[in-house]
């Protein structure tokens, strides 16, 4: 009995050893659609509120295109990628699903998403950065849906307490810090996020000193710009300026409480402010744009991709249905809805968006703002730029030192192309 | 294999005697309808995957060869080789060795004592005591995080202010990684003793009272007749609470999650956890490597604490 298992282990290892893989994929043509009429049925996935929100919204392309029937299946955001993979393992992919702007590498990689028709969408509507998120190997594999960008937070009340604006350069926000601690009673200073999504917090600190992650094609971290971003990232922990000593669930409570004055994040914070900070906390808060360094105030740029696969069974209704959500109208009734930042530069001279300033902020940033590669082994790399960053923010690591790790890790790891 | 030899050899030499040997063939068949839905399962949701695991860890199948698995790359033991300089995965084997032999005798401790104590000692709301031990076993992880969250909390925690009370000033109990995994090794043992106790008082039931009665014509004192009687009964009840402990607590992948991510700086990264990780980052190879180690070492334990603690027959 053990004997034949042993066989059949050493005969597997045969079959598997005999395989390998046949070169680097890619030759990925894209071929036109025809979206004169649609019909049939077009499944789509979506996580988040956008799944919860787009069945009903998906109600007006029905009526505008009789025969056309969408059904979309809402996923958890927490599973929405395994899902996806699991699909296409399987091969039982639906005909659109929203994916993570920084997925696009691993899913284009797999061979399953069909490249943007040439005769369907404009590229040059789109924000620069958020065209980048769709775009592997110089292939588009979809088209940007929403996006989202970072900010300054700040409690108004607090810094006209301190008698200070917001920051306009690197050295004002240090400061900043230093005012709300002290004269406005802000026990934490300004909070920036040192666990899990930290690597948002260094990228454009990054960017702002005039660098980039990557070279020639691969990681670049150890660089003079990643040791600059990290020491002005690490100068608050320094000066007890930013907390390092608060449980993972203590933001945003601590800026509802006056606790830290200010944070960097993206347009959603706005929405849980307002419902976490209860009656009259909009009154008591800002948005202004990232301080800048000294190249500027790039920004980071995130949000929401669709994509077709190409198992789809009606291609046609499917590119059909996401050109009609990258529709600048639909863009701006989309946002009404979930409040999701259009994706289409043209939207934003829309009332609905110029109305509100603190959005406007974020319509601002998105022209400069730039998207982490969106290679297959982001997600570690992430998570490697993750470590370093908690342990420069504990102060048990100097900056040099961590962007020599950041460098020995990443290479052990590659781009995955 | 060889009995199925043997049955056939049975039927060529005592083909005269046909009517028994066809009627144990039959019940044969019969066993296997029987166990065919388990065994069904079994080989499709337990051993198909844990072959597909270990398969997988001698190759450089990543998230991306989803399409084709078998077009990939065979690596022989490189995995297994990454797995032993791999910082995190160094971290995350030495926190489940601390998680394991911290947590397993407390909850195993725990659990006995409550049992015992509501065994003999409180009779009045007996009922209460065990259902609100039980409880915190069948309380989602969710709402269990929340309210240690709220315990923990570094300014405001009812620990930290009770130490605040005698001049203690308290730690921020997961923001350290010091007290960290501690912390979660208290939290797990909170969480787990419950079913321990119900397990061991229902053991406790089954010790025949004559032999206590033999004990106390013997002098014996409370501690003696626990030492002596009580706990040689238990054991086959220890034998099950220590191996399903351990087994779990190998395993350990909630508490951290919910609580900490793994931090800070890697503290509370747990083996399940660290594999969690890969298999989210696509490294199905390395993940399965991992896995397959884990599995081989839960495997180990479970086999050595059968040989210690089986029941010892005089």
């Amino acid at each position: 009995m053990r004997r034949q298992f042993a066989a059949g282990l050493l005969a597997a290892g045969l079959v598997l050893s005999s395989c390998g893989r046949d070169g680097a994929a890619g030759g990925d043509k894209a071929k036109n659609v025809d979206t004169s009429k649609a019909s049939g049925t077009v499944t789509v996935w979506a996580q988040g509120s956008e799944g919860e929100r787009l069945g009903a919204f998906a109600k007006r392309f029905e009526a505008a295109n009789p025969g056309v029937t969408v059904k979309v299946t809402p996923m958890g955001m927490d599973v929405a990628h395994d899902k996806i993979i699991s699909a296409i393992a399987g091969g039982a992919t639906p005909d659109v699903s929203m994916i993570g702007t920084t997925w696009m590498g691993e899913l284009a990689k797999t061979g399953a998403v069909d490249p943007t028709p040439g005769n369907l969408i404009d590229r040059s509507r789109f924000f620069p950065g958020s065209w980048d998120t769709v775009t592997f190997n110089g292939t588009s594999y979809g088209v940007p849906w929403y996006v989202e960008t970072r900010a300054f937070y700040y409690r108004t009340d607090l810094a006209a307490k301190a008698g200070v604006k917001p920051p306009a350069t690197w050295q004002d926000t240090q400061a900043f810090a230093k005012a709300v601690k002290d004269k406005a009673g802000a026990s934490q200073g300004i909070y920036q996020n040192y666990t899990v999504g930290s690597w948002q917090e260094l990228l454009p600190l990054v960017w702002q000193s005039g660098g980039d992650i990557l070279k020639d094609g691969t990681w670049a971290f150890d660089t003079p710009q990643m040791v600059q971003a990290l020491t002005q990232f690490q100068s608050f922990y320094r000066a007890g300026t930013a907390p390092n000593k608060i449980d993972v669930g203590a933001f945003p409570s601590n800026f509802i409480k006056g606790q830290a004055a200010a944070f960097y994040s993206g347009p959603w914070m706005i929405y849980q402010l307002d419902q976490d900070g209860g009656a009259g906390f909009e009154k008591k808060y800002d948005l202004a744009p990232y301080p800048r360094g000294s190249a500027g105030g790039t920004s980071l740029m995130g949000g929401g991709d669709l994509v077709v696969f190409k198992k789809t069974k009606n291609r046609d209704a499917a590119w059909k249905f996401v050109q009609w959500l990258s529709d600048p109208k639909t863009q701006v009734a989309w946002f009404q809805t979930v409040k999701d930042l259009p994706a289409v530069q043209s939207a934003w001279s829309d009332p609905a968006l110029t109305s509100d300033k603190r959005v406007a902020v974020f319509g601002e940033t998105l022209k400069t703002a730039k998207t982490p590669p969106p290679y297959p082994t982001w997600d570690q790399i992430a998570h490697v730029l993750e470590t370093e960053i908690q342990k420069v923010a504990l102060l048990k690591e100097s900056p040099a030192d961590a962007a020599r790790t950041m460098q020995s890790k990443a290479d052990g790891i590659g781009t995955g192309i | 294999m060889s009995a199925a030899t043997a049955a056939r050899r049975g039927i060529g030499r005592v083909s005269r005697r046909a009517g028994p040997v066809r009627r144990r063939e039959r019940g044969r068949r019969t066993a296997w309808v029987f166990s065919a839905p388990f065994l069904v399962l079994f080989l499709l949701m337990y051993a198909g995957p844990l072959l597909a695991g270990l398969g997988m860890s001698f190759t450089d199948l990543r998230s991306t060869d989803v399409r084709h698995p078998l077009d990939v790359n065979g690596v022989g033991l490189d995995n297994y080789q990454r797995l032993l300089h791999d910082d995190a995965m160094r971290k995350a084997a030495w926190n489940t060795f601390f998680f394991v032999v911290t947590g397993v005798p407390l909850t195993v401790v725990f659990g006995l004592a409550a049992a015992v104590v509501l065994h003999s000692g409180i009779d009045r709301a007996r009922t209460f005591f065990r259902t609100g031990y039980f409880l915190p076993q069948v309380t989602s992880i969710v709402g269990i995080a929340v309210a240690w969250r709220f315990l923990l909390d570094p300014q405001s925690g009812l620990l930290n202010e009770t130490l605040g009370a005698i001049g203690i000033h308290g730690p921020a109990w997961l923001a350290d990684e010091r007290t960290a995994l501690p912390s979660l090794v208290a939290m797990a043992t909170w969480r787990g003793f419950g079913f321990d106790m119900v397990i061991f008082l229902a053991a406790l039931q089954g010790v025949p009272r004559e032999l206590y009665e033999a004990a106390d014509v013997d002098g014996a004192g409370r501690w003696a007749k626990f030492r002596r009687v009580t706990l040689p009964m238990l054991r086959p009840a220890v034998l099950f609470t220590v191996v399903y402990s351990t087994i779990g607590y190998m395993q350990f992948l909630e508490e951290p999650f919910v609580m900490t991510k793994g931090g800070p700086l890697d503290s509370t990264l747990s083996a399940s956890y660290a594999i969690y990780l890969q298999f989210g980052a696509g490294n199905y190879g390395y993940a399965g490597a991992a896995a397959s180690v884990l599995f081989l070492v839960i495997v180990a334990l479970s086999f050595l604490q059968f040989r210690v603690l089986r029941p010892k027959h005089v």
